[in-house]
């Protein structure tokens, strides 16, 4: 699977894990759009996975390209759950009345996947 | 009477500039051990106001000062660009200015991040918005 | 504290220090004046001190922090040692320091703002009748007298702020042990929390409140938190908005908020102010709210023998 930004797209069956490891600047967060949405596009998927636990700040252009790129892939027929937001991250949001609607969370992956399973499966 | 010690100054000139700013502020909030909460609110407060100055002022400056009233420490920044300012202060900052909402969902998201909060602007002069947070007891 | 900690936490620099003598208008004529008062010092120290004591030990409210006599004729030496600090001709950060030990004393023994402000008062009018006494020409004594005034506000600034530093200090310490007792949050089962919130909520509480509940949240991997409001004298709209705030950030973390403890009141005033508490689970019974809880996580309670 091609990727051309720094963050790493893993497959696990029909659902897509990306795991954001470090700081998005920019480039890196619309290269981390791209990439997805090119790898929904080549095969199959029904689930997407965005694990942020590794993010210590959420500002509106990233909390934007995230609820971005969950629309995105619902067009292209993929589910979206976010995982492993940080309380710090998660009041910071809500302090500035940034509601991040429209878009699923779970505290971890299994939880994520779990949501996923339930989510596809009501889908059909 | 606030006493100013240590002062960083860092240009906004691209996206680049904004994570450059943003480091040094969480990087000053650990050293003088902010709890995550409030280094995540300044932190997120300045990335706002850096990418505010760079989108909608064109380029602009942070200036960072270690600061203290004589009993608690803080972070001061200011955001001073050379834009085309704000001419509607108060919509824009209950976030109702359509035009530039990106700009004000940022103005009115720091301010509820931070502890004070100054914003001075001038049509066709630019913007100085000023924002400190203080670390709690 | 010692006085080396206030000379930190008051950042007395050689900087800090210029600017406070600056603004007490201490000049080098000052500092000269007070220098060559000296030896008029030394002859009436004894009787100045003993004046000032008189005040302390005759007021019971002061009185009882000189209880015994040890105490009392340390308080003196040391007192002694200050007024004749005054006539040092020096405002430095040696003197600062010196006058710093002097209010670290007080501090320790805990002695109020208002009683040694008042018995400043006594020590100034001491050394003007001291010195309208001892020197003859009245231009001269009151311009010794300007001196030693400007020099003893300097030492009053000081001592104030010793005092608050010290407060401050104790008041964080308190603060952070408030902070955990009033956000107890329990671990009733396997991902599933409690927090019972008893007392008014405040905007500063409201935030420690969020604060505490989504660290603990993360930290338990909680699938819900119950929140039980019964406790809680006043829920208006901006009680009502705290918790909304925190039910909204618990959800951004995937995890689900039910709230108990709603009374026939707060049921009311809730649907009368128009709050959609649509992002949260309501209950009236705490053990309804565990219930639903235990629910969402697979669990039911169930009766023995069945």
């Amino acid at each position: 699977m091609s990727v051309h930004g720094p963050i790493p797209i893993l497959r696990i069956g029909s659902t897509l894990l990306v795991s954001i490891q470090l700081e998005l600047r920019d480039a890196v967060a619309d290269a981390f759009q791209a990439d997805v949405l090119s790898a929904i596009e080549k095969r199959g998927t029904t689930g997407l996975v965005v694990d942020i636990s590794g993010l210590d700040m959420v500002d509106t252009y990233v909390a934007r390209i995230l609820a971005e790129t969950g629309r995105m892939a619902k067009l292209m027929g993929t589910s979206t759950v976010l995982v492993g937001m940080r309380p710090e991250v998660a009041a910071t949001l809500v302090r500035m009345g940034y509601g991040m609607e429209g878009v699923r969370t779970a505290l971890d992956l299994d939880a994520g996947l779990a949501l996923l399973g339930h989510v596809i499966a009501q889908r059909k | 009477m606030i006493q100013v010690g240590a002062t960083h100054q860092i240009p906004i000139e691209n996206a680049d500039d904004i994570i450059r700013v943003r480091r040094r502020v969480r990087d000053i909030a650990e050293v003088k051990k902010f709890d995550s909460f409030a280094t995540a609110a300044i932190t997120t407060a300045t990335s706002e106001l850096a990418r505010n100055a760079l989108v909608h002022g064109g380029k602009g400056i942070a200036c960072i000062e270690e600061v203290t009233d004589g009993y608690r420490l803080g972070i001061r920044i200011v955001f001073e660009d050379h834009g085309p300012g704000i001419d509607d202060i108060p919509r824009v900052l209950a976030g109702g200015y359509t035009t530039a909402r990106s700009m004000g969902l940022g103005l009115s998201g720091s301010k509820r991040l931070v502890d004070d909060f100054e914003l001075e602007s001038t049509p066709g002069a630019g913007t100085k918005v000023t924002v400190t947070k203080w670390k709690r007891f | 504290m010692d006085h080396r900690k206030y000379m930190t936490i008051l950042k007395l620099d050689d900087a800090a220090i210029a600017s406070r003598r600056a603004f007490f208008s201490i000049s080098d004529d000052d500092l000269a004046r007070l220098a060559s008062l000296r030896p008029l010092a030394e002859k009436v120290t004894d009787a100045i001190v003993e004046g000032f004591y008189a005040l302390l030990l005759g007021h019971p409210e002061t009185r009882k922090f000189f209880s015994d006599e040890a105490t009392i004729r340390r308080v003196k030496r040391t007192q002694r040692e200050y007024f004749m600090g005054l006539f040092s001709g020096r405002c430095d950060l040696a003197y600062v320091e010196d006058r710093l030990r002097v209010g670290a004393m007080h501090e320790r023994i805990g002695l109020a703002p208002t009683w040694y402000l008042g018995a400043y008062r006594q020590y100034l009018q001491l050394i003007r009748d001291h010195f309208d006494a001892e020197i003859k020409d009245p231009a001269q004594s009151r311009e010794a007298f300007f001196s030693v005034q400007r020099i003893v506000f300097f030492d009053v600034a000081l001592a104030i702020d010793t005092y608050i530093a010290a407060n401050l200090e104790a008041l964080g310490r308190h603060q952070a042990a408030i902070r955990e007792l009033s956000t107890p949050v329990i671990r009733v089962h396997d991902r599933v929390l409690l927090l019972p919130l008893i007392g008014a909520v405040d905007s500063h509480r409201a935030q420690q409140i969020m604060e505490s509940v989504l660290t603990h949240v993360v930290e338990a991997q909680a699938r819900c938190i119950i929140i039980d409001i019964a406790g809680v004298p006043v829920v208006d709209t901006r009680v009502a908005d705290h918790l909304l705030k925190t039910a909204a950030a618990v959800r951004l973390l995937g995890a689900e908020v039910v709230l108990t403890g709603i009374t026939a009141q707060v049921a009311r005033t809730m649907v009368q102010l128009g709050l959609d508490v649509s992002s949260m689970h309501t209950v009236s019974r705490l053990s309804d709210g565990i219930e639903l809880a235990l629910g969402m996580v697979g669990k039911s309670i169930t009766n023995k023998g069945s």
